[in-house]
């Protein structure tokens, strides 16, 4: 490297101060998920915190946390993808409609992965190459997504003898270690979180998208393909969904048309969740997660704690816009 | 102290500052003793300046000096340390920004603070109660004629006041930025501020927009204000203030009289080194080979027919604002659509993106640090290392941290970047490192062909100037050849081989630099425009 | 900063705290009713009065409402199960309900409250969805006398609703001289009387012939209200276009009741099948064996005749 040489000045070095606000900012979500576990193990001793409870809950959440996941890489390109529920209810009833064409799993499997792909491939060219808000693009693909889904099953549920089995007991069953069973869908969750978090944090892919969402026009000039990468990022989001589609058949051996519909707000309000654990509010794969389990355990606790199913909607509500306003109060009081 | 409680809770017309008409040479704000630091670090140490009346003080420094600390203080906004300040004689506290203002202190800021949906006679009032009806009806012919009459004062007339900002042209809009701290000197109430504090006021400023600025200034002189200006522009310091004073590290250095001053003198107190040169000489002669040629480039906002960069050889590029300098850089990186034009790059013939850009070893400075050079929100070493990822990384896939870090490190030191380390944010350096970061980015690449710079020392200190101005000659030294846009006139003049002249969106002219003049070059880049109006004429 | 963070602790704390009460009693039964459809009117009443009877009971009854996810049906039917409770009632389909394994494996009673039979549950309690259908649809060809162009509302997604526009139309494909001019599956999310609405009144606007649609068999209630708002919006009030509904819900008794287009609905008893529910849970808990996996509770047909009774 024949950088050219000049009088070296050192450069200042400061001792960054302990900062009650940094400190906040970033694990204030922690300790307020660390409240809730330690109110619901108080208040359910016997059957809260148990292994067979939090590998329940780690079920329950897979298939959130996998379109979470993977909702995360779009924004931290700073879009987002509202189509990934009604893409996830698409691929259960792709699947479920080549089962009842006697296709086997992995036929269906991949079908399903493709047409993921090919719907965040749609969404991605829309938006990074025609120009369409990504608000208004996804709004749009979402209905259509549950349109065609609503169209090719003819608005019937799938479920039955068409669904073969092993697809069916992949959902239900798991890894057996001794005594406890870690269902497939959680390990398929957690491979999906290493993997992204690998593609975030330890890639240039990844980098690249972080710097279109800090800055999408210096990036260009800095000579990041701005575009394709946009595209790619809605691609994964696509793909999680469908991922997250085929799990969710999986789980209910069955494929409704509607019923991956509710997955797209949850996932966009673990990521905001997650978002408010990183120094400069960027989405953050490890914060997703922990949004994710926020939502899971609350959902959880609540239910055996016998609460109101409308009340925990509050709640739920309520704690996503208290962890937002603690962590930006704590931004602004920097 | 009364009547500055009542001044902060009540609104801001009412000031106390209108009783005396200040005779030339009384002191009008003086501040004693002024510290700062931040988490243990001091950032202004025992400053202490008087501004007189009628008098322009300029402040000078390079960044991270404390002059921005010490113009906080001053604004209110940032809680002292320790400081014991004047107004005429009293003592008084500014402890907010409406005590500041109720002081007579008026702020007009470096980064143009407007909002560009509104109107320009919104902006000039922003913060201030609209005339209207009832209270909720604006009545915006009195509002516009109100815009109308600030700006007379301050000579300009060419702005309408219902065009909404966006519209503007950058210097226009530091105009009515300009403007706006006038706003509360509204005849009717006879309020009228005591001391005017700009910061880099002329950084968007075309040569034209400056002199009307400084009239303005002047004006302010003679009713018996003080100005205190805070700028890198050496010229205009010594055209405009009365007295100098330098601030290195947190400390007052020295105060000057202009008349009895020289730059070599101030740019000595500011770096704390003697400077044989501003502009390093060229060690090394122009190469023969051709490493850029271009012809017939054109894009919806330039034209250019043809011009080509030797190797080693550094070619200004010069104009008023708006003639196209910028969209010629743009059109050549392929950051604005090219509509034809044929680029050879070492002859061969390449169609550039900015991607293909940076891997042909074209590296681009662009004008706007802030929306257009960085990504704020992450790293140093994120930031100096984005366009080179590809081969900073292991297989162009994974991030190689230490490879990173070492880089950023040692080129964020060739460019005497100041940071805590790497994985500093960038949005907590100072505007002239955030530069010298976007700078360092050009350094990546080790086979550089081409560097296309964009106002490549705009609100950097001049410690800092020269390092750049000789990296610069070094880079050209190893073989790169080196377009650079500008409008520090010295600055072209002292750098460069050959000058390219735009004028309106296109490429008139081409001159050697060697006997060229801040004034022929002004000339030329007026020249077109004199001579399209006799054109027109004659139709 | 951080005061405001501990007060906002502090009340989330409270809030907690106070919800907690509702857990008490740990002698009597805790029973589970989990449902994606509490927001339709029928599994209201049901719900109500499943509640109403445990409450006599002395149960405690937890009601869990999924809005429409039948994912976290299952996630909740997972976490009563880890909770314990002493019974389990569900109001959806059973076959989207894997997790039923797990309640079974946990030894925990499953009652379907109009849901579906399978081997998990303990009995299913619901109305005879296929004679329901057939009432309203023969009232169709009866009124009709056999001849005529009928429009069909039905919904396949859910199994009870999808088995009543089965059967309608086979009793209309039955008749010769019965022309089905379209099956309609109208949009639910907003509670299904908008979307269906504005499908009749294309479907309005594509036969305007007077005479061209003489009924509108809807296999629930809010279609046929969305049908009737938008043959009366049309002023096609006077053609003697018939509509029939099942559920007869609050709105569609008032609507019979008036005498216009909207002529007949079915009403399931659904108060009837919640007190019902409870008290096959009652004598399960008992000890009792239920030879029964389906207990069917009768219906009545509402016509103008018998609605201003209701």
């Amino acid at each position: 490297m024949s950088v050219p040489q000049t009088v070296g000045v050192r450069p200042a070095r400061k001792r960054r101060a302990f900062s009650v606000a940094r400190w906040l900012r970033t694990f204030g979500t922690l300790i307020g998920f660390l409240i809730i576990v330690a109110i619901f193990w108080q208040q359910r001793p016997t059957t809260f915190m148990t292994v067979t409870n939090w590998l329940n809950i780690t079920q329950q959440v897979s298939i959130l946390g996998v379109v979470a996941f993977t909702m995360t890489v779009v924004m931290v390109v700073g879009d987002f993808d509202l189509s990934v529920g009604t893409m996830a209810s698409l691929v259960g009833i792709i699947a479920g409609t080549l089962f009842q064409n006697e296709q086997p799993v992995a036929v269906a499997v991949v079908a399903g992965l493709l047409a993921g792909a090919l719907g965040g491939l749609i969404n991605g060219f829309l938006v990074s190459y025609v120009g369409i808000s990504a608000f208004v693009t996804t709004l749009g693909t979402m209905t259509i997504f549950g349109g065609l889904a609503l169209y090719i099953s003819g608005g019937t549920t799938i479920f039955g003898r068409v669904i073969p089995e092993a697809f069916g007991n992949f959902g239900r069953e798991g890894l057996v270690l001794g005594s406890i069973t870690i269902p497939n869908l959680t390990l398929l969750a957690l491979a999906v979180l290493v993997l992204t978090w690998f593609i975030l944090e330890q890639t240039v892919f990844g980098r690249r998208l972080y710097a279109i969402g800090g800055n999408r026009e210096a990036s260009r000039l800095a000579g990041v393909r701005v575009r394709f990468l946009r595209l790619l990022a809605f691609v994964v989001s696509g793909l999680g969904a469908a991922a997250a589609g085929l799990m969710l058949a999986s789980r209910l051996a069955s494929a409704n048309p509607k019923q991956g519909d509710g997955l797209m707000l949850n996932a966009i309000a673990a990521v905001f969740l997650g978002m408010t654990m990183s120094e400069e509010g960027e989405p953050h794969v490890l914060g997703t997660l922990v949004g994710v389990l926020i939502l899971g355990v609350l959902a959880n606790g609540l239910t055996q704690l016998n609460i109101d199913s409308y009340i925990q909607q509050i709640l739920t509500g309520g704690i996503i816009i208290l962890a937002v306003t603690l962590s930006s109060l704590s931004r602004r009081g920097q | 102290m009364n009547s500055l409680s009542a001044v902060s809770s009540g609104p801001v017309y009412t000031t106390m500052t209108t009783a005396v008409d200040p005779s030339p040479g009384t002191v009008l704000l003086a501040v004693r003793h002024a510290s700062k630091s931040y988490n243990g670090v001091p950032a202004l140490t025992d400053a202490s300046l008087e501004l007189r009346a009628g008098e322009v003080h300029a402040l000078m420094g390079e960044n991270g000096a404390g002059k921005s600390t010490l113009i906080k203080l001053l604004a209110g906004v940032l809680a002292p340390d320790r400081i014991e300040v004047e107004i005429q004689g009293r003592p008084a506290t500014l402890h907010s920004p409406q005590a500041a203002y109720g002081h007579g202190l008026r702020f007009i800021h470096q980064e143009l603070n407007i909002v560009p949906q509104l109107s320009v006679a919104e902006n000039v009032f922003l913060g201030q109660r609209y005339p209207a009806w009832f209270g909720t009806l604006v009545r915006w012919r009195t509002l516009n004629r109100r815009a109308r009459d600030v700006l007379a004062m301050l000579g300009v007339h060419h702005i309408d006041p219902s065009e909404r900002m966006a519209r503007l042209s950058p210097g226009d809009q530091m105009l009515v930025s300009i403007a706006r701290a006038f706003a509360g000197d509204d005849s009717d109430n006879g309020s009228r501020a005591l001391v005017y504090v700009m910061d880099e006021p002329t950084a968007a400023l075309t040569g034209h927009e400056v002199d009307l600025l400084f009239e303005v200034i002047n004006g302010l002189k003679a009713r018996g204000s003080a100005v205190l200006y805070v700028s890198h522009r050496m010229e205009e310091i010594f055209r405009i203030s009365d007295r100098i004073t330098v601030m290195r590290d947190g400390r007052v250095v020295g105060t000057r009289h202009a008349a009895d001053t020289h730059p070599g003198e101030l740019i000595r107190l500011m770096t704390g080194r003697t400077l044989q040169q501003v502009y390093p000489p060229r060690q090394t002669p122009v190469g023969e080979r051709m490493r850029l040629t271009v012809r017939n480039l054109r894009s919806h906002a330039v034209r250019a027919d043809a011009f080509d960069l030797r190797e080693g050889e550094i070619v200004g590029v010069a104009g008023l604002n708006g003639s196209g300098r910028t969209e010629l850089l743009r059109a050549l990186v392929g950051a604005d659509r090219r509509l034809s034009g044929e680029i050879l790059l070492d002859g061969r013939r390449v169609s550039l993106t900015p991607a293909m850009a940076w891997r042909n070893g074209v590296a681009f400075v662009p004008e706007e640090r802030r929306s257009q050079g960085l990504v704020l929100s992450r790293s140093v070493a994120d930031n100096i290392t984005l366009p080179g990822l590809a081969w900073l990384s292991r297989g162009g896939m994974l991030i190689d941290r230490g490879l990173e870090r070492r880089t950023s490190r040692s080129l964020g030191d060739t460019v005497q970047l100041k940071m805590i380390g790497p994985d500093q944010t960038v949005r907590e350096l100072s505007g002239g490192n955030q530069q010298k970061a976007v700078f360092a980015r050009a350094l990546t690449r080790t086979t550089r062909v081409l560097l296309l710079l964009d106002e490549p020392t705009r609100g950097v200190d001049v410690g800092a100037k020269v390092d750049l101005y000789r990296l610069i000659r070094e880079l050209s030294g190893q073989g790169a050849a080196i377009l650079m846009v500008s409008s520090d006139l010295p600055e072209l003049i002292g750098m460069t081989d050959r000058i390219l002249i735009m004028r309106q969106g296109v490429l008139v002219d081409e001159v050697p630099t060697a006997g060229l003049t801040e004034e022929s070059l002004l000339s030329l880049c007026y020249g077109e425009t004199a001579h399209e109006r006799s054109t027109d004429g004659g139709r | 900063m951080s005061r405001l963070f501990r007060l906002l602790l502090v009340m989330a704390l409270l809030v907690t705290g106070f919800a907690l009460p509702v857990s008490a009693q740990d002698d009597a039964p805790v029973v589970a009713v989990l449902t994606p459809y509490l927001a339709q009117p029928g599994t209201q009443f049901m719900v109500e009065a499943f509640q109403a009877a445990a409450e006599a009971k002395g149960w405690t009854v937890n009601v869990i409402d999924t809005a429409g996810d039948v994912a976290a049906l299952n996630s909740r039917l997972q976490d009563v199960v880890t909770q314990g409770v002493d019974a389990i009632v569900i109001n959806v389909d059973p076959q989207q309900v894997p997790a039923l394994a797990d309640a079974v494996a946990a030894g925990i009673p499953v009652f379907g409250m109009d849901a579906g039979s399978v081997p998990e549950l303990v009995v299913n309690v619901t109305s005879n969805g296929y004679a329901m259908a057939a009432e309203t649809a023969t009232y169709v060809v009866d009124r009709l006398n056999g001849v005529g162009r009928v429009v069909m509302f039905i919904f396949p997604p859910y199994p009870p609703v999808q088995k009543r526009g089965v059967i309608a139309e086979a009793i209309f494909n039955n008749t010769p001289d019965i022309e089905i001019i379209d099956q309609v599956v109208p949009d639910v999310t907003d509670g299904g009387i908008a979307d269906s609405r504005a499908r009749m009144e294309a479907i309005l606007a594509a036969n305007p012939e007077p005479g061209s649609i003489n009924a509108v068999w809807a296999a629930w209630d809010q279609p046929a209200l969305g049908a009737l708002q938008a043959i009366e919006a049309a002023g096609r009030q006077d053609e003697g276009i018939i509509i029939v509904g099942i559920d007869a819900n609050p709105q569609a008794v008032e609507a019979i009741a008036q005498g216009g287009n909207f002529e007949a609905s079915v009403a399931q008893d659904f108060e009837g099948i919640g007190s019902t529910t409870a008290d096959l849970v009652e004598r399960y808990l008992n000890g009792e064996t239920l030879t029964q996996t389906t207990v069917y509770v009768p219906t009545t047909l509402v016509t103008r005749e018998n609605a201003r009774v209701e």
